[in-house]
C-alpha cells in the first residue's frame, strides 16, 4: 500500500480495465468520431421526430389494447404455473426426499433457469407453434428454474420444528407442509413470485420479437414497416403496463 | 394402554449418550412428573415416549404397541394418539390460533378435512371449546405472533387438548408462564387426564409443582433414572443429590422457574 492510498493491485486494475477498453474500440472499429459530428445529430434527431406523435387512431389503439391483454395474461399464466411447478421442484431441491432426489431436481432447475427466455420461446415457437402459447411455455419454463431455486433456499432456512411436531402427531407429509412449513416460507415465495411477474411482464412484451405473441409481435411488426409512430404507441402501452404492475405488485405485497 | 421401557438406551448421531438403561413402567391413567436438572434427558426421554425419537436399544412399548416395529401407517396411527405438548411451542409465527389449535387433529382428518380447513376452519366451536380451558377464547382469529410467549405456549397446550390423545406428554409445559398461570395449567393437565383416564407424563422445572400435582415423581440424572417414588417419598436428601451438579436444591418454583415473557412476540 502506498501513501497516496492507492495500492499496487489496484493501479494495475485500472491500467488493465483502460487497455481492456482500448482494445475492444480498436477491435469493434467503432467510427467514435462520427458519434459526436452535427450531420450524426441532426439524423438522431430526425429519427426520433418520425416516433412522434404516436399512432392513437381508434383502429389501432385497439388492436394495442388487445396485444397489450396478450401479454399481461402471457406474464399471469406463465409466473402461476412456474409457482406452482417450482414450488413442486423446491420440496426435492431442498433435500426433503434425500439426497437422490435433491441431486436429480437441482440439475432440472438448473437446466431450466440456465437456458434464456428467447432461446426457450425460439424453440417452443418451433415446438408449439407461432403464438402466445409458445410465449407462456417459454416463460413458465424458465421463470420455474428460477423461482424453484429461491424457493428451495427460502425452504432450507426454514426452521423444521412446526412440521417435524405435526409429523410427530401422525399428520401425513403433506398437511405437515401445508400448515407447519407453508406459513413460514409463504411471504417470502409470494415476495419471488411477484418479484418474477414484475419482469416477466416487461419479458411477455420482447417475446414476440420471436413470434410468440403479445406487444412484442406488434412491435416487431410496426419498426419493420418503418411504421415508427404505430411502435411507439405501442412502447407506450409496455411503459404504462409495466408501471401498473410494479403498482399491483407493491400493492400485494404490502397486504401480504 | 401403558407405557413400559426395559433397558431402553438413546445414543444421537454425534455419539452424545442421551440415555442409558432406562427401566420404566407406567400403567394406564397414571400421571407422572420427571424431574432432573436441564440436560439430564427429560426431553430426549419424552420424546422417546411419544414415538417421535427412535431408541438405539432397549424395548419400547407404547399404548400397547411396538412403534418401531410398525409399519410406517402404524406408526402414523400411533402417533395420532399420542399428545406431546413442546418447550418451544412449535406453531408458524403467521399462522391464525384457530389455525394452530386443529392442526392438533391432522393425523385424524382426511387430506380433504385439513386442506378444507385451511380456508374454513372445519371446527372453529371446538377449537374454542379448549380455548377457553385455558381463558384464551377471545383470540380465536389473532395472529400467533400478537401473543405473548405464555399465551403462545397454551394455544399449544390447546392444540394437543383438541387432539384428545389415549397418552398425553408435555415437556415443560409452563416455562413461559407465570407462578399462578403455572398452578393453573398444571391442575388442568392433572384434571384433564384424569377426566378421560388417559396417561400423563409431564417433565417440570418446579419441583414443587411436580410434588404437589402428581402422584409418582421420576428423577433423571445423567440420561438414566435416580428414583421413582410416590411424591410424598421425594425428600430433600434425594432431591440434593438429583441437582447436584447444579449446586443447589431448588426450593420454591420462583427460583427454578424460567424467566417469565410477557412482552409479545412479533415476528421481524
Amino acid at each position: 500500500m502506498s501513501k497516496a492510498g492507492v495500492s499496487g493491485g489496484g493501479l494495475l486494475a485500472l491500467v488493465a480495465v483502460l487497455a481492456a477498453v482500448g482494445a475492444s474500440f480498436a477491435f469493434l472499429d467503432m467510427p467514435l468520431g462520427a458519434l459526436f459530428t452535427g450531420a450524426a445529430a441532426a439524423e438522431a434527431a430526425d429519427f426520433v421526430r418520425r416516433f412522434f406523435p404516436p399512432d392513437l387512431s381508434p383502429g389501432f389503439v385497439a388492436r394495442v389494447g388487445f396485444a397489450a391483454l396478450e401479454t399481461l395474461a402471457i406474464s399471469l399464466v406463465s409466473t402461476l404455473l412456474a409457482a406452482l411447478a417450482g414450488a413442486a421442484l423446491a420440496l426435492p431441491a431442498a433435500g426433503r426426499h434425500g439426497r437422490p432426489a435433491r441431486g436429480a431436481a437441482r440439475f432440472v432447475l438448473n437446466l431450466l433457469r440456465s437456458v434464456p427466455e428467447l432461446v426457450w420461446a425460439t424453440l417452443m415457437v418451433l415446438a408449439a407453434g407461432l403464438g402466445p402459447f409458445a410465449g407462456t411455455l417459454a416463460l413458465a419454463l424458465h421463470t420455474t428454474g428460477v423461482l424453484g431455486r429461491l424457493f428451495a433456499e427460502a425452504l432450507e432456512n426454514t426452521p423444521p420444528a412446526p412440521a417435524e411436531a405435526l409429523a410427530a402427531s401422525g399428520a401425513p407429509a403433506l398437511a405437515g407442509f401445508l400448515y407447519g412449513t407453508l406459513p413460514l416460507v409463504a411471504p417470502q415465495w409470494l415476495a419471488y413470485a411477484l418479484y418474477r411477474w414484475e419482469m416477466n411482464i416487461r419479458m411477455a412484451a420482447i417475446l414476440g420479437f420471436v413470434g410468440a405473441g403479445g406487444l412484442g409481435a406488434l412491435l416487431y411488426y410496426s419498426l419493420s414497416l418503418f411504421h415508427e409512430a404505430q411502435a411507439s404507441t405501442v412502447i407506450l402501452a409496455m411503459l404504462a403496463m409495466a408501471i401498473a404492475v410494479d403498482g399491483a405488485s407493491a400493492w400485494l405485497r404490502r397486504r401480504a | 394402554m401403558g407405557l413400559s421401557l426395559d433397558g431402553v438406551g438413546l445414543v444421537h448421531a454425534n455419539g452424545y449418550r442421551a440415555l442409558r438403561g432406562i427401566d420404566l413402567r407406567i400403567a394406564p391413567g397414571e400421571r407422572v412428573a420427571l424431574i432432573g436438572a436441564s440436560g439430564a434427558g427429560k426431553t430426549t426421554l419424552l420424546r422417546v415416549l411419544a414415538a417421535s425419537l427412535r431408541p438405539t436399544e432397549g424395548r419400547l412399548r407404547v399404548l400397547d404397541g411396538e412403534p418401531w416395529a410398525a409399519s410406517p401407517a402404524a406408526l402414523r396411527r400411533l402417533r395420532a394418539r399420542i399428545g406431546l405438548v413442546h418447550q418451544a411451542a412449535p406453531i408458524p409465527p403467521r399462522q391464525r390460533v384457530v389455525t394452530a389449535v386443529l392442526a392438533g387433529r391432522l393425523g385424524r382428518w382426511p387430506l380433504w378435512k385439513s386442506l378444507a380447513s385451511l380456508i374454513v376452519p372445519a371446527d372453529a366451536d371446538g377449537a374454542r371449546r379448549e380455548l377457553a380451558r385455558l381463558d384464551l377464547a377471545e383470540r380465536l382469529y389473532e395472529r400467533c405472533d400478537r401473543l405473548s410467549g405464555g399465551q403462545l405456549q397454551r394455544v399449544a397446550l390447546a392444540r394437543v387438548l383438541y387432539q384428545q390423545p389415549d397418552l398425553l406428554l408435555a415437556d415443560e409445559p409452563v416455562a413461559a408462564m407465570d407462578p399462578a398461570l403455572s398452578e393453573l395449567t398444571v391442575a388442568l393437565l392433572n384434571e384433564e387426564a384424569a377426566r378421560r383416564g388417559v396417561t400423563l407424563v409431564a417433565s417440570l422445572h418446579a419441583v414443587d409443582l411436580a410434588l404437589r400435582h402428581f402422584p409418582r415423581v421420576v428423577g433423571v440424572k445423567d440420561g438414566a433414572i435416580l428414583f421413582d417414588l410416590p411424591a410424598p417419598r421425594v425428600g430433600d436428601a434425594l432431591l440434593r443429590e438429583l441437582y447436584a451438579a447444579e449446586g443447589a436444591v431448588p426450593e420454591s418454583e420462583t427460583d427454578t422457574l424460567a424467566p417469565v415473557d410477557r412482552s409479545p412476540l412479533r415476528c421481524a
